[in-house]
């Protein structure tokens, strides 16, 4: 079963600013499952691109939160996650897409990425 | 001594006021500046009162003088425009003790007094004037160059800080109240974001001019590019992250058509400058930058925003009193360094003032043009706000820098550095100074 996994960044993941409770270590975790993986946050799409490169994760997709429903369309799963600190944007916008949402803390004690 | 707000007498507010009585009589010498963060960490050592200090210390360095030497004082008392001291937030004890204390705990924290300064800076053992100038380095820069040319001091440090702290900004002080007093109250009833007033009018202009947003992606490059290369800068210091088309243009709506990157990233900074008398100035380290003149824009618009015609008539009103009080006209401008943060603001100067001969509707057309500092008609050389974060003092020390030729990387190729123009913030509602390679 095929499954999305995209992540915040500021405030969501260890090398945020400021840092969040979802490491490197649980995205390469994910990964090894086989869950596509990739980030949707405010920084420019470039700038997430070089942060994956730079700690050598790889990575499906970059993308605004905004666009979430538009990256759906792009990757076909059964189920869909978005991982974020904010209510009003990472929240909001996870519900508007159809995708389910876990809060940082929540995810970094979440199977998928365990 | 009392310390109080510069009277209104010192600002140049009025068209046909003629060329300005000290025109080339006063000089920039000094520039310094404290790092950047985008948020305090809550250490004594890079609160806003200590990076004031370090900025203020800079400043005196870089321009070679001995701190006995400087009589004269202006600075912007209030460090932020959105991040304010929560109340049930308990009082950082251990920072504030660390200083001499004013009476008022957060000053120093939160906000800035001569007061505390002077206590904390016994090296400034000759202040015989000092003035507090509201909101900008852009106003106190006016008031700065004013007292030297009246005497009212002979050398002058001028300073402007920021705070940020953690947390989200605009979501506290007034906006966290249930009720709010004055203008404010329907201005930020809707819960509006700072940026939409702009956004209205550049909506307003497109429909106008026929433009859109995209047309702004490459002034929005070059300003991230030469922020980069703006090592006293946030992003450079801390994200060193170009900006792409895709990544402007796919960002999300904050109020549109302004979108995230057409705001500027609050980050916690200070700045100071060291103002003297052409005569002094000759003797400093550095080379003297002239100011030709300074320029005030107070007009009050009819409404709660000001309408785009209201916009294009005091932009252009701005620049007539720029022109006649310097003595010089359009064709005479090296570079300009107008305000950017909104950046929907930038256009909206650049075409009050005629730069390059563009007119309103112009700008973004001019944008789609080379822009960068190596070519003839360089925009935004500091890459302002949008390039740096937000201090609303980066178009000023680039002036500086440019002028003395040591602005590194950023110095523009593309035409010699002569004159040049920075200011801001507001279309309605700003200060202007005319930066001078000579005094002449």
């Amino acid at each position: 079963m095929a499954i999305l996994i995209s992540f915040d960044i500021d405030g969501t993941m260890e090398i945020g600013d400021p840092p969040g409770a979802v490491t490197l270590e649980m995205v390469k975790t994910a990964r090894a499952k086989g869950i596509i993986t990739g980030s949707c946050s405010d920084r420019p799409m470039s700038a997430q691109r070089a942060i994956w490169e730079e700690y050598g994760v790889e990575y499906d997709f970059v993308c605004y939160k905004h666009l979430l429903t538009d990256l759906k369309t792009q990757f076909e799963a059964e189920e869909y996650y978005h991982v974020g600190d904010r209510d009003d944007l990472d929240r909001k916008y996870a519900i508007q897409a159809g995708f389910g949402f876990f809060w940082p803390d929540e995810a970094a004690k979440n199977s998928l990425l365990l | 001594m009392a310390t109080e707000y510069a009277p209104s007498s010192m600002y140049r507010s009025r068209e046909g006021m003629g060329i300005w009585e000290h025109r080339g009589k006063v000089a920039a010498v000094g520039v310094g500046h404290s790092p950047t963060e985008r948020r305090w960490d809550e250490r004594t050592e890079t609160s806003v009162g200590a990076w004031s200090i370090m900025a203020l210390r800079n400043a005196i360095a870089d321009a070679g003088v001995s701190p006995d030497q400087v009589d004269g004082i202006v600075i912007v008392p209030v460090t932020t425009t959105g991040a304010f001291w929560p109340e049930d937030k308990p009082l950082p004890q251990d920072v504030i003790n660390a200083f001499v204390q004013t009476d008022d705990p957060l000053d120093g924290v939160a906000k800035l007094s001569v007061e505390w300064l002077l206590k904390n800076m016994p090296e400034l053992t000759n202040i015989n004037y000092s003035v507090y100038a509201p909101v900008c380095m852009s106003n106190a820069l006016n008031v700065a160059a004013q007292a030297v040319g009246d005497g009212l001091a002979h050398t002058v440090l001028v300073l402007k800080a920021w705070h940020n702290l953690e947390g989200r900004y605009y979501q506290g002080g007034q906006n966290a109240q249930d009720a709010i007093g004055g203008i404010s109250a329907i201005r930020s009833l809707w819960g509006a974001p700072a940026c939409y007033g702009t956004a209205l009018q550049f909506a307003e202009y497109c429909r106008k001019y026929g433009k859109n947003h995209d047309m702004m992606t490459p002034f929005i490059i070059n300003s991230r590019r030469n922020g980069l290369m703006f090592p006293e800068g946030y992003w450079a210091q801390h994200r060193p992250e170009e900006l792409t088309p895709e990544d402007y243009q796919l960002a999300r709506w904050i109020a549109k058509p302004a979108n995230l990157f057409d705001n500027d990233i609050p980050i916690m900074c200070a700045a100071s400058y060291l103002f003297t008398t052409a005569e002094r100035a000759k003797d400093m380290k550095q080379k003297p930058v002239y100011i030709l003149n300074h320029a005030d824009s107070y007009t009050v618009p009819r409404g709660l925003t000001p309408t785009l015609d209201e916009v294009e008539a005091e932009c252009a009103l701005t620049a007539r009193k720029i022109y006649e009080g310097a003595g010089i006209t359009a064709a005479d401008l090296s570079f300009e360094n107008m305000y950017d943060g909104f950046t929907q603001f930038h256009q909206f100067h650049i075409e009050g003032l005629g730069y390059r001969g563009i007119g309103f509707g112009d700008a973004l057309d001019f944008y789609q043009t080379d822009i960068s500092i190596e070519g003839p008609n360089p925009v935004s050389p500091s890459g302002g706000n949008i390039g740096s974060g937000r201090s609303r003092f980066w178009m000023h020390t680039d002036s500086i820098q440019q002028l003395q030729g040591r602005a590194g990387e950023r110095q523009i190729t593309g035409v010699k550095a002569e004159i040049g123009v920075s200011g801001g913030p507001m279309p309605l509602g700003g200060n202007y100074t005319v930066w001078s390679a000579t005094p002449d």
